[in-house]
Order: C-alpha cells, then sequence, then structure tokens
C-alpha cells in the first residue's frame, strides 16, 4: 500500500540515490563525449576512492574535511596516468586506427578494471572497510525521510560538487574546450585547442568525480574490492538513457533511475529493482536511442 | 651365472623396495574448494582454509594417514558455482585427489557436489548449509556442518518465544538464503501458525536495500530476520537501523546467518549490531572436546584470530576424511565412502555420525550444536556476549536486553 508518507519517503530517497548516481555517470558522460569510448574501469576509480578516503580518514588519521578532497586527487591523477599511459594510443594516429580503435578501448579499460580489482583484493585484503562519516548522527530527519547523516552530508556535497562542474563547463575556457573537443575533435584542435591536454583533463575530473562518489559513499557502503561494479553498471546505463556525451542528459537520467528504482521496488517488486533501469534502456534503444537529449549519429 | 642371477634379483628387490618406500611417502592429496577472490566471501574462504590447513598440519604431525602425509590441494573458486565445478573437475581428474573438501557456499556445494557425484569422490561439504544439497541424495556427499532446516527450526522456536505476531525476513537472492527463508516459513507454520511471516529476497550484489524497508517504518514488524552474508548483510543491517526499523524498542533484529564472529562484523557495523540476537554455532562459552582446544590454540598461533565456527567446521571436514581413510585402510572411493557412512568421530564439536535418512537429513549430522547469544555492546567480542540459549536448551526471554 503507497500511502502519502511513504510516497515521499520514496522520493526522497530516490532523488538522494540518483544524485549519487550522477556523480559516477556525469564523469563517464565526459569521457564518452571526448574521446568517444566506453571506460569500463570507471567503477575502479569508485573504489579506488573509497579506499583512499578510508585509509587516509581512518588510518593516518587525516581530517575527514582533508581525506575528501584527497580520495577525488587521488582518482584524478589515476585517471591523468590512465589517459596518458593507455589511452593516448586512441588518438595518437587517429587517422589510421580505424576500427581497431573501439576494441582497443574495450580491452585497455575492461583490463584495467580486472587489474585494479585484484590488486586492491591482494594489496589490501579482501575484508570490507567502513570508512569514518562526515557526520555522526546516524538518523536525521529530512522532511518525510529518515537518513543517517553521512547520506544527508553525501548529498550536500554532491550538489556542490555537481553544480561546480556544471559552471566549470559553462563559462571557464578549459570547460569551454572540453564542450568544442566533445562537438568535434579535429575542428577544436584546427580551432587551437590543445584536444590532447582536455582528454587529459577529462580523464582526471571523470576519475576524481567517481573516486569522490566512492569516498562519500564509503560510509555507507563498505570499501571493498569489487564495491565499484554496482555503481559502474548504473553509470552504463545512465549514459544511454541521458544520451551518450549529454552531461544535462546524465544528470536527469540518474534522478529519473533513483526514482523508477525507488517507486518501483515498493509498486512492482524489490527483486526487479535493478531491472527497471536495463527494462528503461531497452526501451529508449527501440524508441528514442539518442536518449534524453544526445544527438543521432552524423556522418558526412 | 648363478651371481647374475643373485644379482639380478637384489636388484629388483631393492628397486620394488624403493618404489614401495616411495609410494608410501607419496601424499594423500585432498582437494579444497574455496573463496579465494572476490566476488564470493573471501573472509569465509580464508578462515576455511587456515582451518584445513591448522588440521593437516595436526594429522601430518601424528603421522598422517596410512603412513602418509596429507597434501592439500587449493582451488579458489570466487564464490562462483561454474569455478567451483571446474575447480572440483581439476581436482578430480588432474590431481587426482581423493576427497573434496572445504566448499563454504551452498551454490558452490550444488555445483561442485555434480562433478564429485558423476566420478564417485568423495565430497564432503565444510557450509553449504541449503537442504537441497541433501535432498540429492548422493553417496558421495557428507555433511558434518549445519543444514538450513535446523537454522530454520531454532529460528522458528527463539521467535516464537519471543511473542513475535509478524516477522519479516531479509533473505540474499542464493540457495543458500531463498532455502533458509522459505524453511522458516515451514517451521513456524508448524509451532507458532499464528504469527505473521514473509521475507524479501534481495540481491546480495546490491547496494542500497532502502526500498525494501521503507515500508517497515510505518508498520514495523516484531523480530526483523537477517539471511544474509557479508558484505550485503552489513549494508542492510545499517539501513535497517538508519530507518529506525531493528533493533528499537518493538523490534528485534535477529541474525540467522552467525554474523558476529565475522573478523570485519565490527568494522563495518556499529549501533546496528547492539541487542542484536545471533544464530551461533559457536561459543567460546560452549561445552566442547578437548581436540577443539587444541585445534583453536593451533589456529591462533597460525593466524593471531579467535576460533570461529568455520575454523571447526573446516578441520572437522578433514578430521573425518581422515577418521575414514584409517578405518578404511584405503583412499578408493567404495570403501572410503563406505566408511564415512559408518563415521562415528569425536570431532572439535562433538561426535560426528551421518545420518542415512533421505531427504534434509540424508548424510547429515542431526545434532550439530547451537545457541543463540545477544550483542550488548558496540564492539562486544562474541566471548562476552551474554548466552541467552544454551546448546540443546530453549531460548530464556528473561535473559534479553531490550533495545
Amino acid at each position: 500500500m503507497l500511502t502519502g508518507a511513504l510516497a515521499a519517503d520514496l522520493a526522497v530517497n530516490g532523488l538522494v540515490t540518483g544524485l549519487f548516481y550522477a556523480l559516477m555517470a556525469v564523469g563517464l558522460a565526459l569521457i564518452f563525449g571526448v574521446l568517444r569510448i566506453v571506460n569500463f574501469a570507471h567503477g575502479e576509480f569508485y573504489m579506488v576512492g573509497a579506499y583512499a578516503y578510508t585509509i587516509v580518514a581512518a588510518r593516518l588519521g587525516v581530517p575527514l574535511a582533508v581525506a575528501l578532497p584527497t580520495a577525488f586527487l587521488f582518482g584524478a591523477a589515476l585517471g591523468w596516468i590512465v589517459e596518458r599511459t593507455l589511452m593516448r594510443p586512441l588518438y595518437a594516429n587517429i587517422a589510421t586506427w580505424g576500427l581497431m580503435r573501439d576494441e582497443y578501448a574495450v580491452i585497455v579499460t575492461f583490463g584495467l578494471s580486472l587489474l585494479l580489482v585484484n590488486l586492491v583484493d591482494k594489496a589490501i585484503g579482501p575484508y570490507a572497510f567502513r570508512a569514518p562519516a562526515l557526520v555522526s548522527a546516524s538518523r536525521i530527519v529530512v522532511g518525510p525521510a529518515l537518513m543517517s547523516g553521512q547520506k544527508v552530508a553525501a548529498a550536500g556535497v554532491t550538489l556542490v560538487t555537481l553544480a561546480f562542474i556544471a559552471l566549470f563547463l559553462r563559462f571557464s575556457y578549459w570547460g569551454r574546450a572540453v564542450r568544442a573537443v566533445s562537438q568535434n575533435r579535429l575542428g577544436a584542435s584546427l580551432a587551437g585547442i590543445d584536444a590532447t591536454a582536455v582528454s587529459s583533463l577529462v580523464f582526471a575530473l571523470a576519475g576524481g568525480l567517481a573516486a569522490l562518489a566512492g569516498a562519500l559513499l564509503s560510509p555507507i557502503i563498505n570499501a571493498s574490492p569489487d564495491v565499484g561494479a554496482f555503481p559502474a553498471i548504473k553509470s552504463y546505463v545512465i549514459v544511454v538513457l541521458g544520451g551518450m556525451g549529454s552531461i544535462l542528459g546524465a544528470f536527469i537520467a540518474s534522478l529519473l533511475l533513483g526514482l523508477v528504482e525507488s517507486f518501483g521496488a515498493v509498486l512492482v517488486s524489490y527483486q526487479y529493482r535493478d531491472t527497471f533501469g536495463l527494462v528503461l534502456l531497452i526501451l529508449f534503444l527501440l524508441f528514442r536511442p539518442q536518449g534524453l537529449f544526445g544527438e543521432r549519429g552524423r556522418e558526412v | 651365472m648363478r651371481n647374475v642371477s643373485h644379482l639380478a634379483i637384489a636388484a629388483l628387490t631393492l628397486s620394488v623396495s624403493l618404489a614401495g618406500s616411495a609410494y608410501a611417502a607419496d601424499p594423500v592429496k585432498v582437494g579444497v574448494t574455496v573463496t579465494q577472490s572476490p566476488p564470493g566471501s573471501v573472509v569465509q574462504g580464508t578462515q576455511v582454509k587456515d582451518g584445513l590447513e591448522v588440521a593437516a598440519k595436526m594429522l601430518n604431525d601424528q603421522g598422517g594417514v596410512l603412513g602418509r602425509p596429507i597434501e592439500l590441494v587449493v582451488e579458489d573458486t570466487q564464490g562462483l558455482p561454474e569455478k567451483a565445478r571446474a575447480a572440483v573437475e581439476k581436482l578430480i581428474t588432474r590431481d587426482k585427489v581423493v576427497a573434496i573438501v572445504g566448499e563454504h557456499q551452498s551454490s558452490n556445494v550444488l555445483a561442485g557436489m555434480e562433478v564429485a557425484h558423476r566420478y564417485h569422490v568423495p565430497y564432503i561439504n565444510t557450509n553449504g548449509w541449503a537442504d537441497a544439497i541433501r535432498e540429492k541424495g548422493y553417496p558421495e556427499v557428507f555433511n558434518p556442518n549445519n543444514y538450513n532446516r535446523r537454522v530454520a527450526m531454532a529460528a522458528a522456536d527463539s521467535i516464537k518465544k519471543l511473542g513475535a505476531k509478524k516477522v519479516v525476513a531479509f533473505a540474499e537472492n542464493t540457495d543458500y538464503g531463498i532455502g533458509l527463508a522459505k524453511g522458516i516459513a515451514e517451521q513456524l507454520k508448524a509451532v507458532a501458525p499464528d504469527i505473521s511471516y514473509r521475507f524479501d529476497t534481495l540481491d546480495r550484489a546490491a547496494k542500497d536495500y532502502l526500498p525494501a524497508i521503507l515500508p517497515l517504518r510505518s508498520d514495523p514488524p516484531d523480530v526483523v530476520v537477517d539471511i544474509m552474508l557479508p558484505p550485503a548483510a552489513y549494508i542492510m543491517m545499517n539501513q535497517v537501523y538508519e530507518q529506525g526499523v531493528a533493533p528499537a524498542t518493538k523490534t528485534w533484529l535477529y541474525d540467522a546467518s552467525g554474523l558476529a564472529d565475522y573478523p570485519d562484523f565490527w568494522q563495518n557495523v556499529k549501533e546496528a549490531g547492539k541487542d542484536m540476537l545471533v544464530f551461533g554455532l559457536y561459543h567460546p562459552k560452549m561445552k566442547a572436546p578437548e581436540l577443539a582446544k587444541t585445534i583453536g590454540d593451533a589456529y591462533t598461533k597460525k593466524t593471531g584470530a579467535q576460533p570461529s565456527r568455520l575454523l571447526y567446521q573446516a578441520a572437522d571436514s578433514l578430521l573425518v576424511v581422515a577418521d575414514a581413510i584409517k578405518r578404511a585402510n584405503s583412499t578408493e572411493p567404495d570403501p572410503l565412502v563406505k566408511a564415512l557412512e559408518a563415521t562415528k568421530y569425536t570431532g572439535t564439536r562433538g561426535e560426528i555420525t551421518f545420518s542415512t535418512e533421505s531427504g534434509y537429513k540424508y548424510h547429515q549430522w542431526l545434532d550439530i550444536p547451537y545457541v543463540t547469544f545477544q550483542i550488548t555492546e558496540i564492539g562486544q567480542k562474541v566471548a562476552d556476549a551474554p548466552l541467552v540459549e544454551q546448546a540443546g536448551q530453549p531460548l530464556d526471554p528473561s535473559k534479553l536486553a531490550r533495545p
């Protein structure tokens, strides 16, 4: 029975879950927009962020306000290194690369994912770790909903971060450069934009955002080697729903997915919760393959 | 000519005796399938592996079996049934193991035992609780460990003693989780038909269970039963607590999965673990044979950790195999299976025998000892948690502390 109170509860929780999805999905959309590849290691940036925050805050005793940006920087640094070492061949010989480009990206990012999961498993261990919460209150009343203090704090940080990313992309030089390269890499290069530097920036930003998501949620979803798989799968669905490469689309689709899952779990069945996104995905691919805000493919 | 013949005979005798002594020193290989990497429970796998190694060392220090040392051949299943199946195939066909031990996930047992059954090789189920494992009726499969029906009976009795009217269980989407959830339903129907009971199946790979928990806020049950394993169980418990559902003044949290003795329990659960009732297969205050202390001390020396139920289950799994080999005086499948069936061995938890009744009792050690205890402080060790139900006695509600 869906009462008014339960509906409001589900709506608030669905939107908050959607916000967390967005933090992951925006990075993935950025990478696709600029590099036209799907990063299959995106979930592992989330995992790295969760561990970085947990270790820095809980083991080294660094203040949480410092540990959080440290996790972001850790993810960003890893993203930057990955772009410099593994992604450069994608556009180093862009004229001769041809069809192998997609296969290369899939194999390299998938391999990187397996490598990172197993490295952490062996180096740190298989045990799950719960990170210290930014806010220690176990329960906070948020309108009709009851949430842990950490969730409220994480939602706040997420909103601020997403707003900052939107402003950065809209108004800064590098933000405009990212948009230009995502529209036309060659054209942007001809206009004097350093497309290679933009690629590095995008990978670092996406890595940082995913790591931040992992750090923010590590007091709720304990850090473990395979913790990134679940949010990564959601992100892939969201990026397609929102329109490949569309930042706004990824944001809207994240909230939509959060709400659909939240209500669907109660109105239909919790057991099918993770299939709702996939059903949406199939429907979109059938009837609106460009997603909510994507463009139809154009070739000349 | 005669000298040559003598030399030939002497050479032959020497070679045969050398071959014989080499054969006698050949190890008895026992296959082990455990989870050593994600996505399965590596925590469980590590405890089981350590327990088996402790037991193997103890046996080898005592001279091994039939004058031969025991060698464990370990395969990582990652907690995946298809890998468990492949691991058992490899252990039997390539490594020529005489028995398989160690598996600790029901889904993996169900996959691996099919292969063992096909090759007619003894398979000792170390920690698969699903009744379906027994109900298959495979003569090679033996279960010196806990079983779902046992937990279901214990949970139903405890729930009845708690005076509950409405009960909700959260079960993981595995053979273990769904099997136990259904078992509790059957047992409650038998012992307390007035109690309203339902269970929700949760994906153990998921990270957010709130949509399943939120409806309980407005209409909380008297008992929430956990039928999930870590790390999913920890997330569920924290979210159930965060929403004020359980443990709460109105609602007990009953852990049917024995989470409290996991090494990472308190790293992942704080307030959500306080006041929880735990179905326990091991508690330091339980009566146990002398062998438990020997194995427990060796385990602590090896790992620095305190003994756990999985340690003893793993050790007993190997010990019953060694005992059967000695009694059968053979490592061949037929005599080994026959000897296992006639087992009457005092292991670390009591005298182990295997029932030959059909159904969930088949090749099952029926009298697995268990207790119920309550966690009364955050960070509390199992040894300090008060027992509210002694082995073989009903739960005593007067010993409970209300949240």
